[in-house]
C-alpha cells in the first residue's frame, strides 16, 4: 500500500512540477500574465477566443500569427476607444497543435467559458471537425486560412476571411501561361489543399490552351529527394517547360533544395503557390540561387500596394521583428471584424453577432482589402499578388511582391530577375 | 544508358547511393547497440534529430557553419544522451529483471520526452533569435568540398556522407575485430554472464557501446542537414521506420546484412518507385507504402531469429499439433 | 472569465474519456494482459471510424434518392445535402448507428484476427512494428482511395441524435451512448480477464514458451484476443466519427496509439480499472490545460510540448518505480479463487 501512495505522490509531484516550470518560465520570460490593464468599473470586457497552430505542422506560421493577434487586439482597442466606446477586447489564445481533436477541445473550452466568437482554426480539416459544434451552439467561427472548397456552405456559423483556392489557381494558371509555359507538371501535396488546388489549376490551364500533368506526392516525409527525382524524369519524359509546385513551407523548401541539384529541373520555369511564402527555409542560398536560375514566381492572396497592408507590415516588423507571413492580414482583419461585429450586435449573443458580422464586413476595408463575404460566408473579393525570391535583406535573400493579377492578366510592377 | 528506359534513372541511382550511405550511418549503430545490449531503443530516432539540431543551433544561434565542429559536438551530445538513457533507465530496469517489452516501452517514453524537449528548446531559441527552428533550411558548410568528377555531381552531402560512411565502416570493423575493447563488446553481446565472469567490465563496455552508437548516429544527423531541404524536430521520427527496417533485414545481429539492407531499402525507395511510376503509373505518393510493405514482408518471410523472434513456431509443422 | 459552464465541461470531458477508455481497456487486454505489444491500435480505431462515416453518409444520401455517383458525400453539394437530410428521419439515424457499431466491430475485429498471422512468428518488438506498419499502410491507402474522400476525408456526418432540437440534450444523450458502450466493453474485458482464459493470457505474457509447453493453443488465443480488442477499438472509432462529425486519414496516426499506451502504463498493466484511471487522468489534464494555459499570457514555450514531455517522463518514471502502475494487478477473480479464499479463512478460524 505504501508503494501506491509513493507512486501516486510521485506522479502528482511530476505533474505539478511540470506545470510550475511552465508557469515559471512563462512568467520570467514571457512578460507575465495576460494583459493587466487597469480596468475602470464601467468598462465592458469582451473576450475573443483564438485557436492557433502554435505547435504541429503549421507552427511556423502559427507563431507569427500569435504576434498578429496581439497587434490586432491592441489596434482594435485603440480604435474602439477612439470612437468613444467604453469597452475592451481581450484575447484568449489556445494552441491546437494543428490537430482536429485539439481544435474541438479548444472550441469546447471557449464555449464553456461563455465565449461566443472564436477565430481559427487554421486547417480546413480542423474547421470540419468543429463546424458541427459551433453550428449547434451558435458560436461565430472565423478562420483566416481555411480554403477547402467543401466548406463553402451557406447559412452556417463558419466564416472565412480568405478567398477560396479556386481563385488563386486561376491566377497561378494565368501566371504560368503568360510567362510562356504551355506544358506543365503540377507537383502537389496529396492532401485536401493540394488536391483541390491541382484540380482547379489543371482546369484553368487547359482552358487557356495548355496541357497539365498531375503528380501528387505524399506529405509528412522526412525528405523528398526521391519524389524530386521522379518529378525530374516526368518533366523530361513529358517534355514539360514548367513545374507548378503546390506545397507548404517544409516540403516546399525541401523540394526546391533538391530540385536545385537536378539539371533537368533547373532548366524549366517554376511557379509556386502561397504555401511556402514567408518561410525562412526558402531563403537559404541553395534555394535563392535556384530561384534566380529558373526565374521562380509564386502567387499569394494579397492586395498589393494597399497602404493599409504596408502599414500593417511595417508595424509587425517594428514591434516584433518579423515579416507578416501568409494569411497574417486575413487574420488581422478577422479580429477587427469580430470586434466591430460584437459592438454592432449590441448583445453578446451568437446569433446577433453573426448577423452583425455580415453587415460590418460589407463596408470594412483592411490590410487584406475588402472583407465583404459571399453567400457561403467566405471572402468574396480576394486579390492576388505575385512574389519572387531576390538577393538582399538580412538573410541574404528575401521575398518580394513584384506583381498583381488584374482582370485576367498578370501585371508586373517591377523586374524581379535580370 | 538506362535513360531511355526510365528517364531520370541516373538521378534515382545517385539518390539510392546517397541514401545507402545515410542508412548505413543510421542503422549500423542500431544493430550494434541491440546486439550488445539487447535493447530495442526507440530513442534511436532522437539521436538523428539531436545530431541535426546541434548543427542547426550552431548555425542559427551562433552563426557557425563548420561541419567538423558540429560533428564533434553532435557526437558528444547524442553519445551522452545514449549513456544517460542506459545508466538511468535501461540498466535499472534490466537489474530488476524487466522483460524486453517493458524496456522497449520505456525507450518509447524517453523518445517522446526527448522529442518534445527539443521542441521546447526550439521555442526558447526562437524567442531569443526570432528565427524559426521548427523548420530549418539546408546548411551550406564552409569546410566540406564539393564539385563534379567525370560528370557526376558531388554535393557536400555526398562527400561528407561518403567520407563518414567509409570511416565508420572501417573503424567499426577495426574496433570489433582487432581491438581488445571490440572483442569485449562481442563477448558481452554473445554471452553477458560469461563475459562478466571472465573479467570484462560489463557495464563499462555497455556504456561505451551506447556512447559510440549514439554518437555515430548523431554525426549522421549533422550530415543530414547538408542534404535535406528543410529539417524539423520530426526528422528522426520520419526516418526511424526505415532505419529499423534496415536493421531488421540484418536481423539486428549481423552488421553485414544490415549493410545489405541499407542498400536494398535505399534502392527500393528511389529506383523502385521510379520504375513503378514509369511503367505502372503508381503515384509517387505511394513511396512510404513500399517501405512498409518491405518491412512487413521482411518480418513475415524472414522473421529475425536474433531478436527474440518466435522461436517456437519455427519448428512447428502443420498437422503435428492437436 | 465570464462564467463557467460546468455541465458542458463535464459532458465534453466525459465523452472523450469514454472513447479513450474503451481504447485503453482493449489495449490493456491485448498488451497488458496478453502481452501482444500492439503499436497499431490506431488502425482498428480508424477502420471503425471510416466504416461509420462511409456507411452513414452514403446511405443517408442514397436512401433519400440522391445519386451518389453524381453527388458523392465528399463533394460540396453532397455536404450541403447531408446537413439538410440528416435531421429528417430519427429512425434512420439510429438504425445507421446500430449497424455501424455492429459492422465496425466485425470488420475491425476481422482485421485484428487477420493480422495475428504475421505477428505469430515474431517477438514483442516486431509485433509492435508489424502492427504499426500495417496501420500506416492502411492510412496511406485511405489517403488515395477516392470513394472515402481520399485526403479530404468525409465531413458533415449526421450524428445519431441529429434530430434532437436542443444541443445540450443531444450532447447528453450522446454521452449516455458512449458511457453505455464503455460499460459494455468493461464487462466483456473484465469477464475475459477474470477467467481461466485470463490466466492463460497472463501466462502468455509472462512466458510464452512455457504456455506453449503446457499445451495452450497460443495462435488461436492470440487471434481471439486481437479480434475482441480490435472489434471494440472499432466501436470507439465509430463513436469518434460521430463526435467529430468528420474523418480524415491524418487523424489516425501512430501518435494516437502512443497516447493510449501512456494511459495504460499510468494505470497499470493488466489492471482494467487502472486503464479507466489512466484514461481519465490524461483526458482530464488535457482539458484542464486548455483553461489554465491562457492564464499564462503569451508563453515562450507551448504548453502542449510540456504536456508531452511530462507524459514521456511519466511513462519512464512509472516503469522505473512501479511497472504495475498506480493500481497493481489484482489476482484473477474466478470462482475457484473465491473458494480458495473461503477455505483459507475457514481454516484459520
Amino acid at each position: 500500500m505504501a508503494f501506491d501512495t509513493k507512486t501516486i505522490a510521485l506522479i502528482v509531484i511530476a505533474l505539478i512540477i511540470g506545470l510550475a516550470i511552465g508557469y515559471g518560465v512563462a512568467a520570467v520570460m514571457g512578460g507575465g500574465a495576460a494583459t493587466t490593464v487597469t480596468v475602470t468599473p464601467e468598462k465592458k470586457v469582451y473576450t475573443i477566443g483564438f485557436t492557433l497552430p502554435l505547435s504541429g505542422e503549421l507552427s511556423s506560421i502559427g507563431k507569427i500569427w500569435e504576434k498578429v493577434v496581439k497587434l490586432a487586439i491592441e489596434d482594435l482597442n485603440k480604435e474602439v476607444q477612439a470612437y468613444g466606446f467604453n469597452v475592451e477586447f481581450r484575447s484568449v489564445i489556445l494552441d491546437d497543435g494543428t490537430t482536429e481533436e485539439k481544435a474541438l477541445q479548444n472550441v469546447q473550452s471557449f464555449a464553456q467559458q461563455g465565449i461566443k466568437v472564436i477565430i481559427g482554426p487554421a486547417a480546413s480539416a480542423q474547421v470540419k471537425a468543429v463546424k458541427s459544434y459551433v453550428d449547434s451552439n451558435k458560436i461565430v467561427l472565423i478562420s483566416p486560412s481555411s480554403t477547402a472548397p467543401t466548406l463553402a456552405i451557406p447559412n452556417d456559423y463558419v466564416f472565412r476571411t480568405v478567398g477560396s483556392d479556386a481563385g488563386q489557381a486561376k491566377v497561378l494558371a494565368t501566371l504560368a501561361y503568360q510567362e510562356g509555359a504551355r506544358k506543365v507538371v503540377i507537383f502537389f501535396r496529396n492532401d485536401e489543399y493540394g488536391n483541390a488546388f491541382a484540380d482547379f489549376l489543371k482546369n484553368y490551364f487547359e482552358g487557356m490552351g495548355g496541357t497539365a500533368v498531375k503528380l501528387p506526392y505524399q506529405t509528412g516525409l522526412s525528405d523528398y529527394a526521391s519524389e524530386v527525382a521522379t518529378l525530374a524524369s516526368k518533366v523530361q519524359s513529358e517534355g514539360a517547360d514548367a513545374v507548378v509546385l503546390i506545397a507548404f513551407d517544409t516540403d516546399g523548401a525541401n523540394i526546391l533544395s533538391h530540385a536545385a541539384e537536378s539539371d533537368t529541373l533547373s532548366s524549366v520555369r517554376w511557379f509556386v503557390s502561397e504555401g511556402p511564402h514567408g518561410a525562412e527555409e526558402l531563403l537559404s542560398s541553395t534555394v535563392g540561387r535556384f530561384a534566380s536560375r529558373v526565374r521562380l514566381f509564386g502567387t499569394r492572396p494579397l492586395f498589393i500596394a494597399n497602404p493599409l497592408y504596408e502599414d500593417f507590415k511595417s508595424k509587425m516588423v517594428q514591434k516584433f521583428g518579423v515579416e507578416p507571413g501568409v494569411f497574417s492580414e486575413n487574420l488581422y482583419d478577422a479580429v477587427k471584424l469580430a470586434g466591430w461585429a460584437i459592438l454592432r450586435a449590441g448583445t453578446y449573443d451568437g446569433e446577433a453577432i453573426r448577423t452583425a458580422l455580415i453587415e460590418v464586413a460589407k463596408t470594412y476595408y483592411g490590410p487584406s482589402g475588402w472583407t465583404i463575404f459571399d453567400n457561403a460566408g467566405d471572402k468574396a473579393q480576394q486579390d492576388y499578388g505575385v512574389w519572387a525570391i531576390i538577393p538582399g535583406g538580412p538573410k541574404g535573400y528575401q521575398f518580394k511582391d513584384v506583381g498583381l493579377y488584374e482582370r485576367g492578366t498578370i501585371i508586373f510592377l517591377e523586374q524581379a530577375y535580370s | 544508358m538506362g535513360e531511355r528506359l526510365i528517364p531520370g534513372i541516373q538521378q534515382a541511382v545517385m539518390n539510392a547511393f546517397q541514401y545507402t550511405l545515410f542508412y548505413l550511418i543510421f542503422s549500423l549503430p542500431l544493430t550494434l547497440s541491440y546486439r550488445t545490449t539487447k535493447v530495442i531503443n526507440f530513442a534511436h530516432a532522437n539521436f538523428i534529430t539531436y545530431g541535426a539540431y546541434v548543427a542547426i543551433f550552431l548555425h542559427g544561434v551562433l552563426g557557425l557553419n563548420n561541419m567538423s565542429l558540429a560533428v564533434v559536438i553532435a557526437f558528444l551530445v547524442t553519445g551522452a544522451i545514449a549513456v544517460i538513457n542506459n545508466v538511468f533507465v535501461f540498466t535499472p530496469l534490466q537489474k530488476r529483471g524487466s522483460s524486453p517489452a517493458i524496456i522497449m516501452i520505456s525507450s518509447m517514453g524517453l523518445w517522446i520526452a526527448y522529442k518534445y524537449l527539443l521542441y521546447m528548446i526550439t521555442d526558447v531559441a526562437h524567442y531569443y533569435t526570432t528565427k524559426n527552428f521548427v523548420s530549418y533550411g539546408r546548411i551550406t558548410y564552409s569546410d566540406v568540398p564539393r564539385g563534379s568528377i567525370g560528370g557526376i555531381e558531388f554535393s557536400q552531402a555526398l562527400v561528407a556522407s561518403l567520407v563518414a560512411a567509409l570511416l565508420i565502416v572501417a573503424l567499426l570493423y577495426l574496433l570489433l575485430e582487432k581491438t581488445k575493447i571490440g572483442r569485449a563488446m562481442r563477448a558481452v553481446a554473445d554471452n553477458p554472464l560469461l563475459a562478466e565472469i571472465s573479467g570484462i567490465p560489463r557495464s563499462l563496455i555497455v556504456n561505451l557501446t551506447w556512447l559510440v552508437c549514439g554518437g555515430i548516429v548523431g554525426i549522421g544527423g549533422v550530415i543530414w542537414t547538408s542534404f535535406s531541404g528543410a529539417i524539423t524536430p520530426e526528422v528522426g521520427d520520419s526516418m526511424i521506420l526505415q532505419v529499423f527496417t534496415v536493421g531488421f533485414i540484418g536481423g539486428l545481429i549481423s552488421l553485414l546484412r544490415t549493410g545489405i539492407g541499407a542498400a536494398l531499402i535505399a534502392t527500393i525507395e528511389n529506383v523502385g518507385i521510379a520504375i513503378l511510376n514509369t511503367y505502372f503509373g503508381t503515384p509517387v505518393s505511394f513511396r512510404p507504402f513500399l517501405t512498409f510493405a518491405t518491412l512487413i514482408t521482411t518480418l513475415i518471410a524472414f522473421p529475425p531469429l536474433g531478436a527474440g523472434g518466435g522461436l517456437p513456431y519455427r519448428f512447428l509443422r502443420r498437422g503435428s499439433k492437436k | 472569465m465570464i462564467g463557467f459552464d460546468v455541465v458542458g465541461f463535464l459532458i465534453s470531458w466525459l465523452t472523450l474519456f469514454g472513447i479513450y477508455a474503451i481504447l485503453s481497456l482493449t489495449l490493456n487486454l491485448e498488451s497488458g494482459t496478453a502481452g501482444i505489444t500492439n503499436f497499431g491500435k490506431v488502425v482498428f480505431y480508424g477502420v471503425g471510424a471510416y466504416i461509420s462515416a462511409t456507411l452513414t453518409t452514403y446511405l443517408i444520401l442514397m436512401l433519400n434518392g440522391v445519386d451518389v455517383s453524381e453527388t458523392p458525400p465528399y463533394d460540396i453539394r453532397g455536404v450541403i445535402l447531408l446537413s439538410e437530410l440528416g435531421k429528417k428521419n430519427p429512425l434512420l439515424n439510429i438504425g445507421l448507428l446500430v449497424s455501424s457499431l455492429v459492422i465496425a466491430f466485425v470488420m475491425s475485429g476481422a482485421l485484428g484476427y487477420l493480422l495475428t498471422y504475421p505477428i505469430l512468428r515474431v517477438g514483442p518488438a516486431f509485433v509492435g512494428f508489424t502492427l504499426l506498419s500495417s496501420g500506416e499502410l492502411l492510412r496511406i491507402f485511405l489517403q488515395h482511395y477516392e470513394p472515402v474522400g481520399a485526403s479530404k476525408g468525409l465531413m458533415a456526418i449526421p450524428t445519431p441524435f441529429e434530430w434532437v432540437a436542443d444541443s445540450r440534450v443531444r450532447e447528453a444523450a450522446y454521452l449516455g451512448l458512449v458511457l453505455g458502450l464503455l460499460a459494455l466493453t468493461y464487462v466483456v474485458t473484465h469477464k475475459l480477464v477474470n477467467s481461466p482464459l485470463g490466466r492463460t493470457l497472463r501466462a502468455l505474457r509472462d512466458d510464452e514458451i512455457a504456455a506453449l509447453c503446457l499445451g495452450k493453443h497460443v495462435p488461436r488465443i492470440k487471434a481471439t484476443v486481437l479480434f475482441i480488442g480490435s472489434g471494440f477499438a472499432g466501436i470507439a472509432g465509430v463513436l469518434l466519427s460521430y463526435y467529430l462529425t468528420s474523418v480524415n486519414p491524418n487523424m489516425f496516426v501512430p501518435a494516437v496509439t502512443f497516447n493510449v499506451w501512456a494511459m495504460i502504463i499510468l494505470g497499470g498493466f493488466g489492471n482494467l480499472r487502472g486503464s479507466l484511471l489512466g484514461a481519465a487522468v490524461i483526458t482530464f489534464v488535457d482539458r484542464i490545460l486548455t483553461f489554465v494555459t491562457p492564464q499564462l499570457g503569451i508563453t515562450i514555450i507551448s504548453p502542449d510540448y510540456l504536456r508531452w514531455v511530462v507524459v514521456g517522463l511519466l511513462i519512464v518514471v512509472v516503469l522505473l518505480v512501479n511497472p504495475r502502475g498506480i493500481l497493481p494487478e489484482k489476482p484473477i477473480k474466478t470462482p475457484a479463487l473465491d473458494v480458495m479464499w473461503e477455505e483459507l479463512r475457514g481454516e484459520s478460524k
